[in-house]
C-alpha cells in the first residue's frame, strides 16, 4: 500500500491504483469492525471517506492528501503491531489524525454539494456510519459487486454501530481480489524459517559425508562414476536448498519511496528515485542486516549529495536530483550500489573536519592521497554537517553503514566526483551459511581464518626467523617498509607454554584487515581454502568472544572460526594507526605506483594489478571447459573466459592429473581467469617513460629492477567469441 | 526432576530406565529420556581459552555441540583417549557429555533409591540426584539439568 500511494503521487489519475488503495483500506475497516478494534475501524473509516473522494474525482491527489495518507497508514501499522504484540487496540490518541483526514476532504466541499453535508456530520459516530457508506455505494461498483453493497449500506443505516454488517461487505471484496492472488498461492508455499535452517544444517552434513565419500572411493575405479553423481546431486541440493532461503532485495528497496519522498519534502530537495535490479536475492538474515546501512546511506545521499532545487538550478544540473539504487549480482557477492547525481564529496572538507575532531593529524592528513581521505568518512564520529539535524549530522551514518556491513562480511567502498555525485557500493556475500575460509594450524589443531579479512599470506621460513622483529614483547614484520604488527595465534589462546617462539619450524603470517585495524597473525601452517558450513556456538563458548562459530572440514575434524575482530581487540592492535603510517610512507615513496601480483608464465614474467585480483585457484587441468574452441572455466556456477597467453592448458593427455593455477581478476563488472604457472610475488610497480619522449609507455611496468608485462584484461573482452558464447552461456545457466 | 520417585497409581516400587557410565571405577547413571543418543569413541575438539569443564567440541548429525567433560566438572584430569559421549537434551539445546565409557541401560527399582547423603561435598550437592544401591557398589545419578553448560558456566561465575 505504502507503495501505491508514493506511486500515486506520481501518477495522480491511475484509478487502478487508486482502487487497489482504497480496496486495502475497506477491507481493513470492515474486518477490524467485525472483530470489534474500534479505534482501528474509526480511523481507516476516515482514511476511506477520504480515499472515496478521490477516486470519484472529487479531489485530486496533492502532496498533503498524500502525507496525511501516509500517516493514516502508519497509524494503522502501528496498531496492528499493537494488536500483534498485546491483542488490545492501544490508547494511542488518533482524534488529531482523523481531524486532519477530515479536514483534507474540505476542498472537495466547494466543488460538489452532494458531499457538503459529510464532514459536518462526520463528528457523530452514528451518522458517519450512514454518510459513509453513502458516498461509496455508487462508487464501488466498479470493483465490487453492487447488490453486496447495497445490503451493506441498508444494514449500516438501520444498525448503525452493529459489527455483522462488515463481513458482508468484506466477503465480495475478497472474491474480487481473488483471482489475481489464486496464481500465487498455486504455487508458492509458506515455509517455516527454522525449517529451512534444519535443511541447510543437513545438507551441510550431507556435503561433509560426501566429502568422507569421494576420499574413501578414489581409489576405487568403479566407484568413481557413483560418487561423482553423488557429489554433482549434492552439490545441486545445496544450491537449491540456499536459494529457498533468498528474498529478492524488493523487500527491503520497497521501504526507500517513502522514506525518499519524506526525507526530501523535510529538507526541501526535489529529487527522483530510480531502482534496478529489485529482484536480486540475497539471503533473509543478510537482507535484514543492511537493511540499516541502506537507510543510513539513502539518508546521508538527501541531506549531504543532493543539492536544493535552487543550488543546483545555479550550478547548471536539473533541479531534480536522481537517487539511484541498483542491486546486482557479482559472483558470490551482491552489489547493493546507492548513486546520488549531487555535490560529491567536497574532499578538502572532509579534511579539514577530520583534523578538526582529532581523527588525524594534519601532518599525516597533507600526505594522504585522495583516495584514502574519502575512507576518512567512514571513521567513528565523523560528519562534514554543520548542523545536527534530525537526518543526519551526529556523525554516526558512515560509521554504522561501515561495521554493519563487516559484521556480514562485506565491504564498502566509495566514490565521489565534485560536482557530479558520490557511489556508495556494499559488496554483500551471498549466504552468511557458508563463507569462503581459509584453513590454518596452530598448536595442533586446525582454525578457520575467513577469506574477507585475509588480505595477504606471507610464509617466514626457518632461516628467516629473524624477519620477525621485537619491541620489548611486541613483535612485529617489516611489510614492504611498514612495520605489521603480529599477534601469535598459539599465544593469544594460551596453548603454548614458551614465551619465544620456536625459531626451528616454519612460520606463516596472515595479514588480516578487520575493520581497518590491520596485523599478521602468526600460525604454523597453512592447509586449503575451504568453503565451510558455519555453526552456530553455545553460549558459553560465545562468551570467549575470539570464536565467531566452528565448522566441520572436509576431513571430519572440527574448527573453530577464528573472528579477526575480536583477535585485533584482544590483542590491543588499534585503528588504522599502523595502515596510515605504512600507506604513507609508500605513498610517500612514489604516489603514482601500485602493487602487481607478479606471475610466471611459462617461463615469462607477467604481472596484473593486485587490485583487481580477486582470487588464485588450483585446479585439475580436467575442470578448464572449451567452449567454441575456447577455454573457459565453470566456477562457483560461473562461466569465466580464461586467458591462456602461456599456452598452458594444451598439456598432453597423459597427464590427467596436472594441475594449472587460475587467477581470477575483475575486468570491469566481468571475472576473467589467466591461466599461470607461478605466482611470484606482490609488487609495486611505477610506470615507464621512454627515453627522449618522455611518454608514459603502455603495458609495462618496472617490478623488482625488471621490466614486465602487464596482462591486459580488456584482451580477453577483444575476443568476442568468448565473451559472446560466456554470456549465453551464463544465460542458459540461468 | 530427573529421578521418578514412588508413583501415585501404582504401589511404590516401579523401574526406573537408566544409562550408566564409567568413569574411572566409578558408576554414574542419566535417566534414559535426557539421553537422545549415544556416541562411541569420539574424540572432542578442544577449545582455548574455553571454561574448565568445557571437553571440547563434538560434531553430532550437522550440529556441532558443546561437550562438557564429566572428568573435568569432577575435577579429575584429563584421559587423553578417545571417550564416549551421550547427547543429552536440555532446555537450551542438546549438549554432549563426555565420560570414559557408557555401559548398559539398568533397569533399577525406585526401592533402591537414596537421596544424597548429607556429607557429601556442597558443591556436588548440585549435580548429584542421589545414588541407586546395587549389588556391589552405588551408582550415581546425575541431574542432566545441571550438567548443561550455560548452567556449570553461571555456577563457575
Amino acid at each position: 500500500m505504502e507503495r501505491c500511494l508514493t506511486d500515486l503521487e506520481q501518477h495522480p489519475d491511475d484509478s487502478a491504483l487508486l482502487s487497489e488503495i482504497f480496496r486495502a483500506v475497506h477491507t481493513i475497516k470492515g474486518t477490524t469492525g467485525f472483530l470489534g478494534f474500534t479505534r482501528l475501524e474509526k480511523l481507516s473509516h476516515a482514511g476511506e471517506n477520504l480515499l472515496g473522494l478521490l477516486r470519484d474525482g472529487k479531489l485530486a491527489a496533492s502532496a498533503p492528501v498524500i502525507t496525511g495518507l501516509l500517516q493514516l497508514l502508519d497509524s494503522l501499522r502501528s496498531i496492528l503491531k499493537n494488536i500483534e504484540s498485546t491483542e488490545l487496540e492501544g490508547e494511542s490518541d488518533h482524534t488529531a489524525l482523523i481531524a486532519l483526514l477530515e479536514q483534507l476532504k474540505s476542498p472537495a466541499e466547494s466543488e460538489p454539494p452532494a458531499t457538503a453535508p459529510v464532514p459536518r456530520t462526520a463528528r457523530a459516530r452514528k451518522s458517519t456510519r450512514k454518510v459513509s457508506a453513502a458516498p461509496h455505494a455508487p462508487t464501488r461498483a466498479p470493483s465490487v459487486r453492487q447488490p453486496a453493497s447495497t445490503v451493506a449500506v441498508e444494514e449500516d443505516s438501520s444498525a448503525a454501530l452493529s459489527p455483522p454488517p462488515a463481513p458482508v461487505q468484506t466477503e465480495p471484496l475478497m472474491g474480487a481480489t481473488a483471482p489475481a492472488h489464486a496464481s500465487a498461492s498455486e504455487s508458492t508455499l509458506r515455509v517455516d524459517v527454522a525449517l529451512l535452517n534444519r535443511m541447510m544444517n543437513l545438507v551441510g552434513e550431507l556435503v561433509l559425508t560426501r566429502n568422507q565419500v569421494l576420499q574413501a572411493t578414489s581409489a576405487d575405479p568403479g566407484m568413481t562414476l557413483l560418487s561423482r553423481r553423488l557429489d554433482m546431486v549434492t552439490a545441486d541440493l545445496r544450491e537449491a536448498v540456499m536459494k529457498a532461503r533468498l528474498q529478492p532485495v524488493s523487500n527491503i528497496f520497497s521501504k526507500m519511496p517513502r522514506l525518499v519522498r519524506d526525507l526530501s519534502q523535510q529538507l526541501g530537495r526535489r529529487v527522483r528515485l530510480e531502482m534496478e535490479g529489485q529482484d536480486t536475492e540475497l539471503d533473509k538474515s543478510l537482507l535484514e542486516a543492511i537493511k540499516d546501512p541502506l537507510t543510513h546511506a539513502v539518508r546521508n545521499a538527501l541531506d549531504h549529495g543532493i543539492e536544493p532545487p535552487e543550488v543546483r538550478a545555479g550550478a547548471g544540473k536539473d533541479p531534480e536530483g536522481v537517487l539511484r539504487l541498483r542491486a546486482l549480482q557479482e559472483g558470490s557477492h551482491v552489489v547493493v550500489e546507492i548513486s546520488d547525481d549531487g555535490a560529491g564529496i567536497a574532499v578538502d572538507r572532509v579534511l579539514a573536519k577530520a583534523v578538526e575532531r582529532g581523527l588525524v593529524t594534519a601532518d599525516r592528513a597533507a600526505q594522504l592521497p585522495e583516495r584514502e581521505l574519502l575512507q576518512l568518512v567512514f571513521l567513528p564520529g565523523f560528519s562534514t554537517a554543520s548542523a545536527v539535524t534530525n537526518i543526519s549530522g551526529r556523525g554516526v551514518g558512515m560509521d554504522v553503514v561501515r561495521t554493519n556491513v563487516e559484521r556480514i562480511g562485506g565491504k564498502v567502498e566509495i566514490e565521489s566526483a565534485p560536482g557530479r555525485g558520490t557511489t556508495l557500493r556494499l559488496r554483500i556475500p551471498l549466504t552468511l551459511a557458508i563463507i569462503p575460509a581459509l584453513i590454518v594450524r596452530s598448536a595442533g589443531q586446525s582454525f578457520a581464518l575467513p577469506q574477507s579479512a585475509l588480505s595477504e599470506l606471507v610464509h617466514v621460513p626457518p632461516e628467516r626467523a629473524t624477519a620477525i622483529e621485537w619491541i620489548e614483547h611486541a613483535a612485529l614484520y617489516r611489510l614492504r617498509g611498514g612495520l605489521l604488527p603480529l599477534v601469535f595465534l598459539d599465544r593469544l589462546l594460551q596453548v603454548s607454554s614458551d614465551s619465544v617462539p620456536d625459531p626451528a619450524c616454519d612460520r606463516f603470517i596472515a595479514v588480516l584487515d578487520a575493520d581497518g585495524r590491520r596485523f599478521g597473525l602468526v600460525v604454523d601452517g597453512l592447509a586449503d581454502p575451504e568453503e565451510i558450513v558455519v555453526k552456530p556456538l553455545s553460549a558459553t563458548l560465545k562468551g570467549i568472544g575470539l570464536y565467531s562459530g566452528a565448522t566441520v572440514l572436509g576431513s571430519g575434524d572440527l574448527a573453530l572460526i577464528l573472528d579477526p575482530g575480536t583477535i585485533a581487540c584482544k590483542a590491543g592492535i588499534t585503528i588504522t594507526e599502523e595502515t596510515a603510517a605504512s600507506d604513507s610512507v609508500s605513498a610517500q615513496a612514489d604516489p603514482e605506483a601500485i602493487d602487481y601480483l607478479l606471475l610466471e608464465m611459462a617461463g615469462r614474467r607477467a604481472a596484473v594489478p593486485l587490485a583487481d585480483v580477486l582470487r588464485i585457484e588450483q585446479l585439475p587441468l580436467s575442470r578448464i571447459e572449451s567452449v567454441e574452441g575456447r577455454p573457459v572455466l565453470h566456477l562457483d556456477g560461473h562461466l569465466l573466459p580464461v586467458v591462456d597467453a602461456g599456452d598452458l592448458l594444451s598439456v598432453p593427455a597423459d597427464h590427467p592429473e596436472a594441475k594449472v593455477i587460475i587467477v581470477v581478476c575483475r575486468e570491469g563488472s566481468r571475472q576473467v581467469g589467466i591461466a599461470v604457472s607461478h605466482v611470484l610475488d606482490v609488487a609495486r610497480g611505477s610506470a615507464l617513460f621512454e627515453a627522449g619522449t618522455e611518454q608514459q609507455a603502455g603495458g609495462v611496468t618496472l617490478l623488482k629492477q625488471q621490466v614486465t608485462g602487464i596482462i591486459q584484461l580488456e584482451d580477453a573482452a577483444s575476443l568476442p567469441l568468448v565473451a559472446a558464447s560466456a554470456r549465453t552461456f551464463e544465460e542458459a545457466i540461468r | 526432576m530427573s529421578v521418578q520417585r514412588c508413583g501415585s497409581s501404582d504401589a511404590c516400587a516401579h523401574l526406573d530406565e537408566i544409562c550408566s557410565v564409567r568413569l574411572n571405577e566409578a558408576l554414574f547413571g542419566v535417566p534414559i529420556r535426557h539421553v537422545i543418543e549415544i556416541v562411541g569413541a569420539c574424540r572432542a575438539q578442544p577449545v582455548p581459552l574455553a571454561p574448565a569443564f568445557v571437553g571440547g567440541l563434538v560434531h553430532y548429525r550437522g550440529d556441532v555441540l558443546t561437550a562438557v567433560s564429566l572428568r573435568q566438572v569432577l575435577g579429575l584430569p584429563a584421559r587423553g583417549k578417545p571417550e564416549d559421549f551421550l547427547v543429552l537434551e536440555s532446555s537450551g539445546g542438546a549438549f554432549g557429555l563426555l565420560v570414559d565409557s557408557v555401559g548398559e541401560v539398568l533397569n533399577l527399582s525406585s526401592v533402591d533409591f537414596e537421596p544424597n547423603p548429607s556429607t557429601i561435598d556442597p558443591r556436588r550437592k548440585d549435580l548429584f540426584a542421589g545414588a541407586y544401591k546395587l549389588k556391589d557398589k552405588l551408582l550415581v545419578m546425575l541431574r542432566p539439568d545441571r550438567l548443561d553448560p550455560a548452567c556449570l558456566g553461571k555456577l563457575s561465575v
